[in-house]
């Protein structure tokens, strides 16, 4: 599943960042706390979040995550997609809640599991 | 991305400190969006009451205006507060003085002619307010009052450019030493590479900058993946804290042959109990920095948990300072 795939999956938008990237999702975490997020080692994340903020893109830099989505349309600030486009993280908005994104993208791995 | 912000009146509703910078972050495009990091940072550090001026020369509300009128002329000052026991009622300008003489009603008391609904500034608000509320006002200086209301000073143009200018010739001086001193050693060796960030309290839209630029140098120098992304989580959970935490301080880094070193210092009210505060899940944070997605109580422990060597140092009501370790080429510790 890769961010292009991720955006079909939800209904979403990619809002910055190159959408592109062949590389495929490792592992969703759905969070909203960045310290949190911070803890987690697993690599190729994608974030899924419902804050709204330059912190998210900071955060998911750090971790080296595929990309953020956050959740509910939730209106994404100029300065959040400039720092999305700074660093190189696709940002992507989609109007879905953040347990329906996670049942989908559920239901995407195990169909990719399944082939 | 920048908030409007509702100017302190007088006779409007009290606010407090807290509230008016969790409701008003610093908009960096209205002070110069590519100001110097120092620059910020001294228009965040200093306060109202820092630069205002705490000798005031007021009148009471029924002094006349020709009373007034002598008061300003011999003191050379532009206008007068209308004050009793602390409390400002007004303010008596020279346009006031001249109305008053152009319509004969000099003899008059201060209370009926002067203007009575005001903008002021609170002592403990940063300068940067200061210089905001010049920029959208015409006024010359602004009344500051403290937590209980009271008058307690006087704030001009000249007064925060003043200390502003005299803050900035002691940091130039800082760089200056630390050029002549430090730098050379790490800057010339090629077995050293050091770099500084300055981290400015309260400016949650600019912190991360410093960890996201390690991040980046770690990557350009072939730093193995995961000791530049456990550099990078430490740096980041650092420089928050000094964000939220303290009164503003640096990050550097510091690349040798086999190590990398953050270390994190601030100004601020230091940590009475550091083994508390090193546990998962123990915060002073408030509801504004969670809904920013920190305050958890984690920074400290994650820090610590990611490094190789971890050392803090604290003393109430000064500094904190944390220094995390990381061995170049080494797996990730067991717990990774």
């Amino acid at each position: 599943m890769t961010i292009a795939d991720v955006v079909k999956i939800l209904d979403g938008k990619l809002m910055a960042g190159d959408g592109t990237s062949p590389r495929a999702v490792g592992a969703v975490v759905a969070n909203d706390l960045m310290s949190d997020v911070l803890l987690n080692d697993s690599d190729d994340i994608l974030l899924l979040t419902s804050l709204a903020s330059d912190q998210a893109i900071r955060t998911a830099h750090i971790v080296g995550a595929m990309g953020v989505v956050v959740h509910n349309a939730k209106p994404l600030s100029e300065t959040m997609l400039k720092v999305a486009a700074d660093l190189g993280v696709p940002l992507v908005s989609s109007p879905l809640s953040k347990y329906d994104a996670c049942v989908r993208l559920h239901d995407a791995f195990l169909a990719e599991e399944r082939g | 991305m920048a908030e409007e912000y509702t100017p302190t009146i007088l006779q409007g509703q009290q606010t407090n400190d807290d509230e008016i910078l969790a409701n008003t972050p610093l908009d960096t495009k209205a002070l110069g969006g590519d100001s110097s990091v120092i620059i910020m940072e001294l228009l965040q550090r200093f306060k109202v009451r820092d630069v205002m001026k705490r000798q005031i020369i007021s009148v009471a509300r029924n002094t006349s205006l020709r009373e007034a009128q002598r008061l300003m002329r011999e003191n050379r000052i532009s206008g007068l507060p209308v004050c009793e026991d602390g409390r400002l009622y007004g303010i008596v300008s020279v346009n006031d003085i001249i109305n008053a003489l152009d319509n004969g009603w000099i003899e008059d008391t201060c209370e009926s002619h002067m203007a009575s609904n005001l903008v002021v500034l609170e002592a403990g608000m940063p300068i940067s307010f200061a210089l905001r509320y010049f920029n959208n006002y015409t006024y010359g200086r602004f009344p500051v009052l403290d937590a209980d209301r009271k008058l307690v000073g006087i704030v001009s143009q000249r007064d925060v450019m003043r200390a502003l200018l005299y803050e900035l010739s002691v940091e130039i001086r800082k760089l200056e030493r630390k050029t002549s001193n430090n730098v050379p050693e790490h800057a010339t060796s090629e077995r050293y590479f050091r770099r500084e960030w300055a981290v400015v309290h309260n400016d949650l839209s600019r912190a991360g900058h410093a960890a996201n630029d390690i991040k980046g140098i770690l990557r350009e120098r072939k730093v193995d993946r995961s000791v530049a992304r456990r550099v990078a989580v430490a740096a980041y959970e650092l420089e928050i804290n000094i964000c939220i935490h303290s009164h503003g301080g640096v990050l550097v880094m510091l690349i040798s042959d086999d190590t990398v070193t953050i270390t994190a210092k601030d100004r601020g009210p230091g940590i009475s109990d550091i083994e508390w505060a090193c546990r998962d899940g123990t915060s002073t944070a408030n509801d504004w920095i969670r809904s920013m997605g920190f305050g958890a109580g984690m920074g400290l422990s994650n820090s610590k948990r990611v490094s190789d060597a971890f050392d803090i140092q604290s003393e109430i009501g000064k500094f904190t300072k944390v220094t995390c370790t990381f061995k170049l080429n080494k797996p990730a510790p067991s717990d990774q």
